[in-house]
């Protein structure tokens, strides 16, 4: 009471009689009438629960000091108080905000109360208690009162009167709506339009004339519900649903921005769509994989191309260090608003820089849920997107080898094994080994990155198991020769490695930054091992001649340079020779440390390798098998006639030399290494994906030093990077948390060493959970969707807003009731699709009626079929399709070029080169979420019509395919069939083919070569351009 | 550009003369017939009484918020950047710092942080001109002549250091992609005055030097209907696409074409007499059909007699490119057109205004190919009783630093932190200068001026309370000044 007194007092001092005169009566009017209005229409959201647009009219304080952007009322003078103008509705928003004008006599009380200065006596409501007015926002019981957060009620279809019209729950709710206005529905309208009707909607293309026929004379019952099951099957279904949801979500293919550089692997989203939809992949799977496909299925190619969506948001190309961090946020709030808009119909966004102005989206909310995204970047990786392919092939193919394997045994332990043993005594004696290189038996191999090292039989060395980033092999073995000269490193493929490899990077690659032998005599222990210098390194190939050349991993330099066989050596047996400086070679022995490093990029360590030394001068630089220690041994003991003496692994060795020089053995050897060459390998194609801890998509700020992330997500206060507070930890919106849900509910964890959070995981889980979390709003926001698309028109008119501002269902029963279902049913989209148009409220015919249109001018009750213009993207199709040069080829990269015969869906989307044909009839700037395209009439269109090559195509192509039968007559009635589904009637048969004669009369006179066609053309052309063919009825 | 087809010559109109019933009464104008009702509907501006039955046309002439404004505006975007202190804002003190260092610089306000050299004197002389006693740079003889048409906004700032977001901002009010410029929130707000002609049309560079960063970005209408998007007139090839009869076609063989669709779709809508876009489709091929003789006579500027192209400096070498641009922005806003933005230069560097090496260079073949041009349009509007009704706008998307950028010859990098524009024309005080840097020009200083308020002025001049022109969109009301902006009352006349 203090306060108030003050406050009376403090309007008192400044005072003439008059003024005092005023406040006694002002505060009369306030405490009369005034005062419990405001109470009553303005302080829920102006001071109560909410402060909307920091406007609080709880107390005189906060009338004076008005909102956001400046002041609501001019004390003493009503006429010029913006308050005012919105108790009006002259100006907007109209206030009380969705809800009935205050009375005309209130109004005047409250003109009147600031005409007189606008007293309180009190504050409306006690400050000093505990309010939630002026802390955080607050999520209240209330908040969640609202229509489209309340749980989805399970309401029974209505019984409707009109029952002989009615077809399917669905028209029973329509039917209760149009009864209690008093309208009555259309009804349902002929075949010929019902099944054009059916294809423009679910396909984007007409049906063909057979296609019409059929349908008209199909006399069964259920012959309109197989045509729906026929096309929800086409797969042109799935191209043209896509293009829905892509607007939805910002889809492009490009940057945006200064350079607009093109991503030319975000098709592989596009064509995630296309297969999700054609594939009734169930509607919350559908969002699970937007979000997350990457920890919810890493392995399915499909999950890891739905990703796709979070990337495909504009981001700048050219950055300064200034912008890096305000960029990264704005990318955050990208995704986070593309999915708010696109999932969920709210502009979470909103939220950014201040409490949500009219939904219940804290600030903090905005930005928990804007850290789910805090780690995830663009990348392109490399996917087998038929991986069924893959196996299938290779399951033959190891069946194939198992076969060959077989035979080359059956050879080596028969015929060869006998020849051998006839060799052994016979020809043994006069045998020779022919190269010059010996194979080292390594006696130890170590990993330092702990990769499994494994010897095969051919002296060589496999790695496997671990990949770490930087490796270095180290490995010791024992020469007895001496006046060694020149030592060998083999870099082999194997099957194993990757792209066959020699190295284990994902190319293929390897990168030997180092490559060193030391030695010390074997038979002194104390001796320390000595560097043997190398010199005149050559290699078979070499990625180049300067830091990835064989002789730049002898130049001392272990981190930067070193030999790399990229550009022409992947999958492919390599071989370097490293001279010594001096010959190399103690008596009694020499004991060899070979040291190799891998340091100058990540996971670049080699594969396979084999090492060999010579004591031969100017031995060759070539792959091939060499002489191990072991085979010289057996050699001896054979040629000196003491087989005999073999050990086991000395007659192995002998044999295995001895079979290569065996005709039989090697024919089937051969058989068994060109199957072996011809494995079939994962068709791996570039994909652009959304994820944590891979290697981002180059930047042109990479060499600025731009970060792609930053680890930690702040709360920033007004949006502002410079001003961080918080550390911001993941959550969800809390409205859409049942009242006591735990958050835990949704949180997953990933296991030890996986490289994503399940961030992502733990926020698709909450989305699509229809118990505590968003999953009932997530199925009213797609059911509208479906039904916007389908009739023109939302059940709540702003499919993109569900929220406060958004417009209220105009059917709130049915909305719940097709959510519920759509839940019920699997999430499944074309059972939803199906019951939608059974119903004799898709079906009905468009007739229009004065006195019904004056009861409901905007249809909103559905007493009639708008009819729609084609998008741009089913109009061009459509003209197409009837001109017969379609191309219907599906998936892949997309295109620029308007001459294009493929579908629209696959132009490509480059943000600066949009297709000037979609562009001109209303197709989005991809840059945020559009949930209804506008349709405009403009002169530009009606140009294209005319004048576009292109539509003259499609026209040339429409020509040829009616053009070849004799009469003009007959090519007008076929244009009519494939173009509009119709025969003309008389009077247009008359006027068109009078009309084609008239223009081939006058091409004849100009001389044209093809009179007959231009003409026909020209017919053509018209067809594709009369409003009959543009719109849907 | 050759003009095809006739002029402008009822006589050569199609059979069009059924009777105009409903549809026709609503006939506008512009390119734009009907946009989606219940897309108007759902927008404000729209929905107010003041605009009442337009909501039919979303391109009809709208009436301003108050009257009294410029008809249409010719935008001179200088492309790049251009250096205040090389220009229009005269720095004695510079000369004086030359070759000091800037003390407390931060060398990351340009672009390239390791090539900050000391402060750097203009290469141009200054001299005063007009009644004003404006101080001009030696690189404008020929608009130093038209000071006293001029008011100078010396104190202007933006909020990005790098080109495409500086474009945004000074296009679209945010340093982001995505929203409507100001072209197109003029166009939405204003419609337009030219039944044949697009509203808003866009020249750029036609020396092959390309096109501002950030491309069509600059000149797009953001979530605004598309309609109010800046046509962009091609530089090389047809202007406008479509716009020309295929060569197979002959005007009679079109005419008897454009007749029997109109036939047909009329006997179409005799069945639905109620569907009103059925109607404006039908008019709309009637508009398309004048546009394709309107249009390339709007763009014709070959007819023009010899001594207003010289007036313009056609024919001379060096900026024959930018005198054909000039002389057909005023040839559209002659015809209607509301919204003309022309840019100077293409790309950045050596392409455009970007004068990062050589920056005597860099500005004296920029303002080279610039100069004539504008002040022969000055002058030719001025003549022409049509300066009062246009605004004439001469500005970039930031300014240059008053340190040199090292280089063999040195240049000057970006700034963030001052600019000047001027305006002229429509409801402009003349002579005047608003705004100052600091004594160096390194900062604004005095009377600041944001981009919004830029924005906010421009819309005022155009009779139009910029925080009344608002588009209700994904849940918000959005305007082109944000939540910001003042207008600069000192540069009204």
């Amino acid at each position: 009471m203090l306060i108030v007194a003050a406050q009376i007092v403090a309007i008192a001092a400044d005072v003439s009689p008059k003024h005092a005169r005023d406040m006694a009566r002002g505060l009369e009017v306030f405490k009369r009438t005034v005062g419990p209005a405001l109470k009553e229409h303005c302080l829920e959201c102006h001071g109560g629960d909410k402060t909307r647009a920091d406007f609080d009219i709880s107390s005189r304080e906060g009338l004076v000091k008005g909102y956001t952007d400046g002041s609501v009322i001019v004390s003493g003078k009503a006429e010029e108080s913006l308050i005012v103008k919105l108790i009006r509705h002259e100006e907007d928003p109209p206030m009380p905000h969705k809800a009935d004008k205050l009375s005309e006599e209130l109004i005047s009380k409250i003109v009147e109360w600031i005409d007189l200065g606008a007293p309180y006596d009190k504050p409306l409501i006690d400050k000093s208690a505990p309010t939630t007015g002026n802390g955080p926002m607050q999520i209240t019981d209330k908040d969640r009162a609202f229509w489209s957060f309340q749980p989805l009620r399970a309401p029974a279809p209505p019984v409707a009167k009109n029952d002989s019209w009615i077809q399917s729950p669905i028209d029973r709710f329509v039917a209760a709506k149009l009864e209690a206005k008093g309208l009555k529905p259309n009804p349902v309208v002929g075949r010929r339009v019902l099944i054009r009707r059916a294809y423009l909607d679910l396909v984007g293309m007409p049906p063909s004339p057979e296609e019409v026929d059929a349908f008209v004379n199909d006399a069964r019952p259920n012959a309109y519900e197989e045509v729906i099951d026929r096309l929800l099957k086409d797969p042109r279904y799935g191209e043209r649903w896509a293009r829905h949801w892509l607007d939805a979500a910002r889809f492009a293919e490009s940057y945006g921005f200064e350079q607009d550089y093109n991503r030319p692997f975000a098709y592989h989203y596009r064509d995630f769509v296309i297969k999700a939809l054609n594939g009734d992949m169930p509607y919350d799977q559908f969002v699970r994989w937007q979000l997350a496909g990457d920890e919810f299925a890493p392995d399915d190619p499909l999950a890891l191309m739905a990703t796709g969506f979070l990337g495909a948001g504009v981001f700048p190309t050219q950055l300064t260090e200034k912008e890096f961090e305000s960029a990264r946020y704005d990318e955050l709030d990208d995704m986070t608003g593309t999915m708010g808009t696109a999932m969920l119909g709210l502009t979470i966004g909103c939220a950014r820089c201040h409490d949500h102005k009219f939904d219940p989206i804290p600030t903090r909310d905005y930005y928990r849920l804007l850290s789910t995204f805090t780690t995830t970047i663009r990348s392109e990786i490399e996917l087998d997107l038929n991986p069924e392919i893959y196996v299938k092939e290779k399951g033959a193919w190891e069946k194939a080898l198992k076969s060959l394997n077989a035979a080359r045994d059956k050879i080596e332990s028969g015929a060869t094994r006998v020849a051998f043993a006839d060799w052994l005594k016979t020809g043994a004696k006069a045998a020779k080994l022919d190269s010059p290189w010996q194979t080292l038996e390594l006696d130890s191999v170590k990993s330092s990155g702990g990769a499994k090292l494994t010897k095969l039989e051919d002296g060589s060395l496999l790695a496997g198991g671990k990949k770490p980033k930087q490796e270095t092999y180290t490995f010791t073995s024992t020469i007895v020769a001496r006046d060694i000269r020149a030592i060998r490193l083999e870099a082999l493929s194997h099957a194993s490695l990757p792209r066959k490899g020699p190295g284990r990077a994902a190319n293929g690659n390897f990168a030997l930054s180092d490559f060193r032998v030391m030695v010390r005599p074997l038979t002194d222990a104390k001796a320390e091992l000595q560097v043997a210098k190398l010199t005149n390194a050559r290699a078979t190939h070499e990625q180049n001649k300067g830091s990835l050349s064989v002789a730049s991993s002898i130049d001392g330099d272990a981190k930067k340079t070193g030999w790399a066989v990229d550009m022409g050596g992947i999958g492919k047996d390599q071989a370097s020779v490293f001279e010594f400086t001096k010959p190399i070679g103690f008596e009694g022995g020499t004991l060899v440390q070979i040291d190799m490093r891998f340091n100058i990029n990540t996971e670049h360590s080699l594969g396979r390798l084999r090492l060999s030394v010579t004591s031969k001068e100017d031995a060759p630089v070539a792959v091939g098998p060499g002489v191990s220690p072991t085979l010289s041994e057996a050699m001896a003991l054979a040629q000196s006639g003491s087989s005999e003496d073999l050990t086991e692994k000395q007659s192995r060795s002998l044999f295995r030399w001895f079979a290569q020089r065996d005709e039989n053995w090697t024919a089937s050897n051969e058989a068994v290494q060109r199957h072996l060459a011809e494995e079939p390998q994962p068709k791996l194609t570039q994909v652009q994906v959304t994820s944590e801890g891979l290697k981002p998509t180059k930047h042109h700020a990479d060499g600025r030093g731009f970060p792609h992330f930053y680890p930690k997500t702040y709360f920033l206060n007004r949006g502002d990077v410079n001003q961080k507070q918080d550390e911001a930890s993941s959550g969800f919106l809390r409205v859409l948390m049942r009242k006591g849900a735990d958050e835990k509910r949704w949180k997953a964890e990933p296991a030890k060493d996986w490289r994503t959070s399940y961030r992502r995981r733990s926020l698709a889980n909450w989305i699509t959970d229809t118990e505590q979390g968003g999953g009932e709003l997530l199925a009213r926001v797609i059911a509208n969707r479906l039904w916007h698309h389908h009739f023109g028109r939302g059940i709540v008119s702003t499919p993109n807003d569900f929220g406060f501002q958004g417009e209220r269902p105009t059917h709130p029963e049915l909305l719940d009731f097709l959510a519920t279902e759509l839940i019920d049913g699997g999430w499944r989209l074309k059972t939803l699709h199906k019951q939608i148009m059974l119903s004799a409220t898709y079906r009905q015919s468009s007739e229009f009626d004065p006195a019904r249109a004056e009861i409901d001018p905007e249809n909103r009750w559905l007493w009639r079929r708008v009819p729609r213009r084609l998008e741009a993207e089913a109009l061009r199709d459509s003209m197409l399709f009837v001109s017969g040069v379609l191309e219907d080829r599906m998936y892949g990269p997309g295109t620029l070029s308007e001459a294009s015969n493929r579908r629209s869906i696959y132009f490509m989307i480059k943000r600066s080169k949009l297709v000037p044909m979609m562009q001109v009839f209303d197709a989005p700037e991809p840059l945020v979420s559009q949930g209804s395209r506008p349709s405009t009439t403009i002169a530009p269109q009606a140009l294209t019509f005319m004048n576009s090559p292109h539509v003259r195509k499609y026209a040339e192509g429409l020509a040829g395919r009616i053009g070849s039968g004799k009469s003009i007559e007959e090519a007008v009635d076929k244009g009519f069939q494939i173009a509009l589904g119709r025969p003309p009637n008389k009077i247009e048969r008359l006027e068109n083919a009078a009309f084609v004669k008239e223009q081939m009369q006058s091409y004849e006179k100009a001389d044209s070569k093809n009179a007959r066609a231009a003409a026909l053309a020209d017919f053509c052309q018209i067809l594709m351009s009369l409003n009959e063919f543009a719109y849907v009825e | 550009m050759k003009m095809r087809g006739n002029p402008m010559n009822s006589q050569n109109y199609p059979d069009w003369t059924w009777s105009r019933r409903e549809a026709l009464k609503r006939a506008g104008g512009g390119l734009g017939l009907l946009g989606l009702y219940s897309l108007l509907n759902d927008e404000g501006l729209f929905a107010t009484a003041a605009h009442g039955e337009s909501a039919a046309d979303p391109l009809s002439p709208k009436p301003a918020h108050f009257g009294g404004g410029a008809k249409a505006v010719i935008w001179l975007f200088i492309n790049g950047g251009p250096s205040q202190v090389d220009t229009w804002d005269y720095k004695p003190e510079l000369e004086k710092a030359d070759g000091k260092e800037l003390e407390g610089f931060d060398k990351f306000t340009g672009f390239f942080s390791n090539s900050v050299g000391p402060l750097m004197k203009s290469p141009f002389e200054f001299q005063q001109y007009g009644q004003c006693g404006k101080h001009v740079s030696s690189l404008f003889p020929g608009l130093s002549q038209h000071v006293d048409k001029m008011a100078f906004i010396h104190s202007g700032h933006t909020e990005s250091n790098n080109h495409s977001p500086a474009l945004f901002m000074m296009n679209c009010g945010l340093p982001r992609m995505g929203y409507p410029c100001v072209g197109s929130w003029a166009t939405y707000g204003l419609g337009s005055e030219s039944r044949n002609l697009p509203a808003f049309c866009v020249m750029s560079d036609p020396l092959n030097r390309g096109l501002p960063k950030g491309h069509a970005a600059n000149w797009g209408a953001g979530f605004l209907p598309s309609v109010y998007q800046g046509t962009w007139l091609k530089p090389t090839g047809a202007a406008i696409d479509n716009l020309y009869r295929a060569k197979h076609m002959d005007e009679s063989q079109q005419q008897r074409q454009l007749n029997l669709l109109a036939r047909m779709n009329r006997r179409h809508l005799e069945s639905r007499p109620e569907e009103k876009e059925l109607a404006a489709r039908i008019e709309s091929f009637e508009l398309a059909y004048r546009m394709q003789s309107a249009a390339p006579e709007a763009i014709d500027i070959d007819s023009e007699p010899e001594h207003i192209k010289q007036l313009y400096g056609l024919g001379e070498k060096r900026c024959d490119h930018f005198a054909r641009q000039c002389l057909t922005a005023r040839r559209l806003v002659e015809r209607g057109v509301r919204f003309v933005q022309i840019y100077s230069g293409g790309m950045e560097n050596q392409r455009s205004w970007d004068g990062h090496s050589d920056i005597k260079g860099n500005h004296s073949q920029f303002a080279g190919e610039t100069d004539t041009p504008i002040a022969g349009l000055l002058s030719d509007l001025e003549q022409r009783g049509l300066l009062d009704e246009t605004l004439v706008i001469w500005g970039g998307e930031f300014g240059r630093l008053p340190v040199a950028q090292k280089s063999a010859k040195p240049g000057r990098d970006h700034n963030p932190h001052a600019f000047t524009t001027w305006l002229a024309g429509g409801g402009v005080k003349g002579g005047v200068s608003y705004g100052e840097t600091d004594e160096l020009g390194h900062k604004a200083a005095v009377d600041k001026v944001h981009v919004n308020d830029l924005h906010a002025t421009v819309l005022h001049l155009l009779g139009m309370d910029h925080t009344k022109l608002t588009y209700k969109y994904n849940g918000r009301r959005f305007r082109l000044t944000d939540v910001a902006g003042h207008v600069i009352r000192e540069v009204l006349a």
